[in-house]
């Protein structure tokens, strides 16, 4: 993985796309965090491959995703190099077999982006597009859309319209996500710790999905709290409004559940390594915290947002 | 308390039979238990009289059980189990089924057994209460009364009689008596014999100051999380807590008393716990910040020190925003404890600049004089 300045990478981003379309744009992951919370240190670089671009509504991401693909194409920023993923698909290929738009800036392979779309609303039915859920993986599902290259998709998770509640507009005309809606996006996903791999190593090792994704939890809460001793409160007051404006009906049983997850990792030393090589390996790369204060930086976000949400959701 | 003995082993016969009488008996569980308790011991000398003691009376009564409880012992458990083992191998088994041997800790008891349930635990509290404290601490009691007659003398309070002291103390008769006797000439007596102090005691209070971490069995906690708490956060946290046997000392507490107290950030934060009982429950610890862990370094970075206030009353002062607040005297050894010599001294001038006037007005409760 490469370091990179939050700053830079947005602002590359940002210029490359068409202006009409960077307000349909959130930013995602570790470059949002980055952002968020190196942005007054030019010495702070991040270390990540990939730069999550979400495109919001989903009722817009069809031709919003379209006009920044040819735009990024127009560009000349290339597709990421993938035996199996390299080339544009056909109006015949199924949606989740089509590529994903990755895209390498010009005369760089240091990062790529990545377009992705927000999941569908209940209203959203009639998009006028078809939605595809991963056969393999039940939470992934998948937008076609057709760019002047041919075929590619976009890709969503479940729990990731959550990002869309009050996004950070940056200078550069591009929004980031706010770090609590990522990080409650994440619990949701893993309930529990998972036996799934990451498809690639991360610094040499194989690591389990939901280690990796709650270990970005424990980052967040982490770099949260460095910033503001006392952020953690804040957060689930703005993590319940975020729910009952995603997920009406089923809010409460979300967040009752949403530090099982959370609960399950800081309770395994294996797991709680891994999601610290993982920290060590992006987000906290220039801290390098010990198990022990990984471990704290968790029980702090179990009493200070998590219990709060849990007692929200039972009254 | 201990229950008339009727039916079975009377106090009597047991004298009679055996030369030995534990100090109680709960009978309200079907089956008598009967508890020795030993204060403060560290011999194992003692430990097997005693449990020899109750083997007899085992023995001699086949329908009750027995505790030899050991409050503030410095026996390890380790050493606690090793004792058991002896026992059983000398024993009979049918003695040593009956037969319990009990640490008094801080957060409870350790080889109680199971059954032996909440109403059980209390009154075994007491009992200990009742047998140990004069007879294994009459140092605290004496210091504890030193505090209580200096926070009347600061805060311009009236002379106090024996009998207020006991009750606020939580001492006996002699216990008091014996104390102010003590405190010889610093302590001036009304005709009507009510007592106070003849003036700010130093002997008294540089005694108590060197023996203060013990006197107030004080304990220190360190951040292990690299992302250390600051006071006013911890404040904030035991603000919600809305515990009134939890009161802010140290440099906070002090700056409640003189808000111009010239100290320019908080090194950390001092609490006052009071707890009168025996057992000390720090589950409150954790819920102030899961970082906190108890060091027995003294001069280990402590981001909280907690004093444990084991008179009856503890004085603390309520603040109009529910917080409470320790007494002044409390706050004045904090600062001593955390080096704030100069601080703790122009606390103490702040005092007793104010003493006289304080005479005629007494502190309304919310907070400054």
């Amino acid at each position: 993985m490469n370091l990179l300045s939050p700053r830079s990478v947005l602002q590359e981003v940002a210029a490359a796309l068409p202006p009409d379309c960077r307000e349909a744009v959130i930013i995602i992951g570790s470059l949002a965090a980055g952002y968020i919370y190196f942005r007054d240190d030019p010495e702070s670089l991040i270390q990540t491959k990939d730069v999550d671009c979400m495109l919001s509504p989903h009722i817009k991401a069809v031709p919003a995703g379209t006009a920044v693909a040819d735009s990024l194409f127009a560009a000349r920023w290339q597709l990421r190099e993938d035996e199996q993923w390299g080339r544009p698909g056909t109006a015949d290929t199924p949606a989740e077999q089509l590529p994903l738009v990755r895209l390498h800036p010009p005369g760089s392979s240091e990062w790529f982006i990545e377009l992705m779309v927000s999941p569908p609303a209940a209203q959203d039915n009639d998009a006028g597009h078809s939605i595809r859920t991963d056969p393999h993986n039940p939470g992934k599902q998948y937008v076609r859309i057709a760019t002047e290259r041919g075929y590619f998709a976009l890709c969503s998770f479940g729990y990731l319209s959550l990002v869309e509640e009050q996004p950070i507009l940056t200078e550069f005309g591009i929004a980031v996500a706010r770090p609590e809606m990522m990080a409650l996006a994440n619990l949701l996903h893993h309930p529990a710790i998972g036996q799934k791999t990451m498809s690639g190593l991360i610094e040499g090792r194989q690591i389990k999905r939901s280690n990796k994704d709650l270990g970005r939890v424990l980052a967040l809460a982490y770099l949260a709290m460095e910033q503001n001793e006392d952020a953690l409160i804040d957060w689930p007051m703005r993590w319940a409004e975020a729910l009952k404006q995603r997920f009406r009906g089923d809010w409460q049983a979300l967040a009752a559940r949403a530090g099982s997850g959370l609960r399950q990792l800081l309770e395994s030393p294996s797991d709680l390594e891994e999601a610290g090589h993982t920290c060590a390996s992006g987000l906290l790369a220039s801290r390098r915290l010990t198990p022990q204060q990984l471990r704290i930086a968790g029980l702090r976000l179990l009493q200070d947002a998590l219990v709060p949400l849990e007692a929200m959701a039972r009254q | 308390m201990s229950r008339p003995l009727t039916g079975g082993l009377t106090s009597r016969s047991l004298k009679n039979d055996i030369g030995y009488e534990p100090d109680a008996c709960w009978r309200e569980g079907g089956q008598p238990v009967w508890v020795e308790v030993k204060a403060g011991t560290h011999s194992f000398r003692n430990v097997r009289a005693s449990l020899m003691g109750l083997a007899y009376l085992l023995a001699n009564d086949p329908q009750s059980r027995a505790l030899l409880v050991l409050p503030d012992s410095r026996i390890t458990e380790e050493r606690l189990h090793a004792e058991v083992r002896l026992a059983e191998q000398s024993l009979r088994p049918e003695v040593m089924q009956r037969l319990s041997l009990v640490l008094g800790k801080d957060h409870g008891y350790l080889g109680l057994p199971p059954d032996l349930g909440k109403d059980f635990r209390d009154w075994l509290d007491e009992v200990i209460e009742r047998e140990s404290p004069e007879g294994a601490k009459p140092r605290q009691f004496h210091y504890a009364i030193v505090e209580v007659m200096l926070h009347q003398w600061l805060l311009g309070k009236e002379p106090v009689t024996t009998d207020w002291l006991m009750k606020t103390v939580g001492c006996s008769y002699p216990t008091a008596a014996r104390a102010l006797e003590k405190m010889g000439h610093a302590i001036v007596r009304r005709t009507d014999r009510r007592a106070v102090l003849r003036g700010f005691p130093g002997e008294e209070w540089a005694r108590l100051v060197s023996l203060s971490d013990e006197i107030r069995s004080t304990a220190r906690f360190v951040d292990r999380s690299g992302q250390t708490r600051s006071p006013q956060s911890l404040l904030r946290r035991l603000a919600q807590l809305g515990r009134d046997d939890i009161a802010v000392g140290g440099i906070e507490g002090a700056r409640h008393y003189d808000p111009n107290i010239d100290l320019i950030g908080l090194p950390r934060l001092d609490l006052s716990l009071h707890c009168p009982g025996r057992r000390v429950d720090w589950g409150f610890i954790e819920r102030l910040d899961p970082a906190l862990e108890r060091t027995e370094q003294r001069d280990a970075p402590a981001v909280l020190v907690v004093h444990l206030v084991r008179r009856k009353v503890s004085l603390f002062q309520s603040g109009a925003d529910g917080m409470q607040w320790a007494d002044p005297v409390e706050c004045l050894l904090d600062l001593h404890e955390a080096r704030l010599e100069s601080q703790a001294k122009a606390f103490r001038a702040f005092f007793e600049k104010h003493r006289e006037e304080n005479l005629r007005h007494e502190m309304n409760g919310s907070g400054g004089i």
